[in-house]
């Protein structure tokens, strides 16, 4: 009998298993909580599907741009801004993944492990408030700048790291959505779920030119001595890359004002995979960026794997298989405008960064010198090539593109910042399959924010 | 026990049980009188007992029934937060399954009774279940419920009471392979039965439980057929998987947001409704579990979670936790080997079922649609739960010292 008693302890062994999964049951119920609870199935904080307990949404001068009343979510009384600010605010069923109203929810709605959906079922409308950093007035300037292309336009402030503009079109007035928004098939909503600015990667033509003369500029020591010569191609043995131009006899300078692929696809050849490669990682290509912890932005993608010789002089020029990120473009003319280095974007305002969680970090790109050096070739590109009279008053560095798409037309590029002390703001345009040059349609787009920037509120 | 030690804890009990109730009592529209009415009664049950029972066993600890009389507060003040009307029919279940267990209390505290029900009871377990299957009507996919007019019954929770008392008299005077033998064919053709009815979770239940007895009587070169028994049924378990309804639980396990409006359904909810209460939940009856199907049944672990937060669910499973450890303390140093099994058994059948639940429903195990014992709404299953600690109880020394029955053993 003795012996059967002592049997019992076995049951411990199944105390022991049941208690080990309840603290794994507890640790993943406390893992998951926010992506759980914040399901658009919660009844809690959804309604029909649609977020409508949450807080109020702010721009960076405390215009509301969407706030609940009396049980309603009710957004800016403008259209304008409604359709510029419709990617950065969000809609409320999450088909917008970088808008405030998904990205920012468990802020927005005040939920956390501790207390539950307690507050949000007790306040209603009482979640927490977000401050962004965009200005929804700017935002409809460029909205209006960008007409009937499509495309985005981002300003970033390189000195704080804000975006004080986003804009992404197509876009819809949240208040009057198109009704054949998901069944039109003409191409005219292609995307428009999508913040371009954040989540669209386009190929970047001769913009990427800045970061095949970051790599010369760290490699080829001779550089600013060197000519090159362009007959209106470049041949290498496995094939030949097409200028825009005949440019004659150029110096590094003045291939990069006159955007010459030949002089740029010999560069790249000189430099070879690793070196090209090397750079443009750096620079933050192949690299996640997330902004305020939550919002994850597309990668820029860079790759020379298995690449000949008349791949690496397309991809010199940005052409073969590059990819730029808009954001990421604009955070490399903030690092170029400050000496290398530029301050982790962001889109909510230091009052709203509630745990302050991450510390405020840097995008190292570039030592001191290379930055200095490229932009004095970006203010080049403006002053001696575009003309200042194109950005009035703003000391303005860039580039163009103009970036070839396989069947589809060209995107139009610009990108830029103001050296100006006194007005740190760096801007990307892409006007996508627009068929213009960058130097014809988005120079005077990015002119036109860039005015509007100015006279903001940065 | 000297003095009254349980009283603090006994205040202390009540005043959660008043507190609790009273918000299903007390509402916008109201007192609820038949509500203050039921937990009144209950309490005073409660109190009833706990005097009573210390005047008769001066040297029993009641912390095993405050344990039960606690889960089963809970589980009618959820019941009456999401469905006052189902509340009467719980307690009237409550209360018989309170009185099942003074009574098998009483049954079992002599060895010549309980041997000689043993026969009987596994009679009527293998009649009850024969019956099942032949009146059962289709539910959620099993053949497990009988309707007597309005009244809904669950054999197979009853039968898991006679299940183990069967199986523990049995293995007590094991003189003879036949008595052995006969244990085996009743236990195989209870799990047979069962997995006619296509209750899965209960069949595993039983499973598990028939492991434990054959564990308790091992080192017996009888146990190898124990052991081989234990096999074959496992293998009839793979059989009872092909069918299609369980086959569709078991592609949900680890899936279940995959498919999160279909099959992942009810795993889904509860796991965004549970981190929704926070650690102390929204408040009972503000939930939005309980307008799920099932919600006071099988999900009501998630209920529990979201309405009364995750740190009261902690607290559930270290009740369940200590039900199997009270149950082992107990079961170590019997009288006899009958009370040993038993309490080991029904301590290992309660932690077994609610692991089956709590896991289930969180998709940490496939989800096998069984209750969370004494806290799911069911009359059978508060009947069994009941039955089932006065194995526990039975098998605690403190419970007959000074007793007739122990003076009749000593004698």
């Amino acid at each position: 009998m003795n012996k059967i008693s002592k049997r019992s302890k076995i049951l411990y062994m199944l105390v022991f298993a049941f208690l080990i999964g309840a603290i794994l049951l507890i640790f993943t119920l406390f893992k998951n909580a926010e992506t759980w609870a914040l399901k658009r199935v919660n009844q809690h904080i959804y309604t029909n599907g649609q977020l409508v307990s949450a807080g109020t949404i702010y721009d960076r001068n405390g215009v509301v741009l969407a706030q609940t009343v009396d049980g309603k979510r009710v957004f800016n009384p403008d259209k304008t801004i409604r359709c510029s600010t419709l990617h950065t605010v969000g809609d409320l069923s999450g088909f917008i993944a970088t808008g405030a109203h998904y990205a920012f929810r468990s802020d927005l709605t005040g939920y956390s492990i501790i207390d539950g959906v307690y507050n949000i079922e007790r306040h209603g409308e009482d979640g927490k408030d977000l401050h962004l950093t965009i200005d929804s007035k700017l935002c409809a300037q460029a909205y209006n700048a960008l007409g009937n292309n499509k495309g985005t336009i981002g300003v970033l402030n390189y000195k704080t790291g804000e975006i004080i503009c986003m804009v992404s079109a197509p876009t819809f007035d949240i208040n009057n959505k198109p009704k054949d928004i998901d069944t039109n098939d003409s191409g005219r909503y292609d995307g428009i779920y999508l913040n371009r600015f954040l989540s669209g990667v386009f190929t970047p033509g001769s913009t990427f030119k800045i970061v095949t003369a970051a790599s010369a500029i760290d490699n080829i020591p001779d550089i600013f001595s060197r000519t090159f010569t362009c007959t209106g191609s470049y041949k290498t043995s496995t094939g030949t890359v097409v200028c825009n131009g005949v440019h004659g006899t150029v110096n590094f300078e003045k291939a990069l004002n006159r955007s010459c692929n030949s002089a740029f696809a010999q560069i790249a050849e000189e430099l070879g995979n690793e070196n090209l490669t090397a750079t443009a990682e750096r620079l933050g290509f192949n690299k996640r960026i997330q902004l305020d912890g939550k919002v994850n932005v597309a990668k820029s993608y860079f790759t020379l794997n298995d690449a000949v010789s008349v791949d690496r002089g397309w991809a010199g020029i940005g052409q073969y298989k590059t990819l730029a990120n808009p954001l990421h473009m604009a955070t490399l003319m903030g690092a170029i405008a400050s000496n290398g280095n530029c301050p982790m974007p962001h889109i909510l305002t230091k009052k709203t960064q509630f745990f302050n969680l991450t510390p405020s970090s840097t995008l190292r790109y570039m030592d001191i010198t290379t930055a200095n050096q490229l932009s004095d070739m970006l203010r080049s590109n403006v002053k001696d090539f575009y003309g200042d009279s194109k950005f009035p008053n703003l000391e303005m560095c860039g580039k163009t593109g103009t970036a070839e798409v396989a069947g589809k037309k060209p995107h139009a590029w610009f990108v830029g910042f103001s050296r100006n002390p006194n007005t740190p703001l760096a801007i990307v345009v892409v006007l996508e399959n627009s068929g213009g040059t960058g130097i014809g349609t988005a120079v005077p787009v990015a002119n036109k924010v860039m005015q509007a920037a100015v006279n903001s509120s940065f | 026990m000297t003095g009254a030690k349980w009283l603090p804890t006994l205040i202390l009990l009540t005043a959660f049980q008043v507190l609790s109730a009273g918000q299903v009592v007390i509402s916008k529209d109201g007192i609820s009188k038949q509500s203050a009415i039921i937990f009144g009664l209950y309490i005073a049950i409660e109190w009833i007992y706990t005097i009573v029972s210390s005047i008769v066993r001066k040297k029993a600890s009641p912390a095993l029934e405050f344990v039960a009389f606690f889960l089963t507060g809970i589980g009618l003040v959820i019941v009456a937060s999401v469905d006052e009307k189902l509340l009467k029919t719980q307690f009237v279940a409550v209360v018989i399954g309170f009185l099942c267990y003074v009574f098998l209390l009483w049954l079992i505290s002599s060895m010549d009774r309980a041997m000689a029900m043993r026969l009987p009871m596994g009679i009527a377990a293998i009649g009850l279940l024969i019956i099942t299957l032949a009146l059962a009507t289709n539910r959620n996919g099993a053949y497990n419920w009988i309707y007597i007019g309005s009244f809904s019954i669950q054999p197979s929770e009853l039968v898991k009471v006679a299940f183990i008392f069967v199986g523990a008299a049995a293995l007590e005077k094991l003189q003879s392979t036949r008595s052995l033998t006969q244990y085996i064919a009743f236990a195989v053709v209870c799990i047979i039965l069962l997995f006619l009815m296509k209750d899965l979770g209960t069949a595993l239940v039983f499973f598990f439980t028939f492991l434990i007895l054959a564990f308790m009587r091992s080192g017996d070169i009888r146990t190898i057929i124990l052991v081989c028994v234990a096999a074959a049924m496992g293998a009839a378990l793979v059989v009872l998987v092909k069918s299609d309804y369980v086959i569709r639980r078991f592609s949900t396990y680890r899936h279940i947001w995959d498919d999160m409006d279909g099959s992942g359904y009810q795993q889904t909810r509860v796991l965004i409704y549970s981190v929704s209460g926070g650690l102390f939940g929204v408040g009972i009856g503000h939930g939005k579990l309980k307008n799920i199907f099932a919600a006071t049944e099988d999900l009501v672990f998630g209920v529990l979670c979201e309405e009364w937060g995750i740190l009261m669910g902690i607290i559930v499973i270290l009740c369940f936790a200590f039900i199997a450890t009270h149950s082992i303390k107990c079961a170590i140093g019997c009288r006899y080997a009958f009370y040993t099994i038993a309490a080991v058994a029904a301590g290992g059948l309660l932690l077994f079922q609610a692991s089956l639940n709590i896991f289930g429903v969180t998709d940490f195990l496939p989800m096998t649609g069984i209750t969370l014992p004494f806290i799911s709404r069911g009359g059978s299953s508060a009947i069994s739960c009941w039955s089932l600690i006065a194995f526990i109880k039975a098998a605690d020394n403190r419970t007959w010292l000074g007793s007739r029955y122990h003076t009749e053993v000593v004698e």
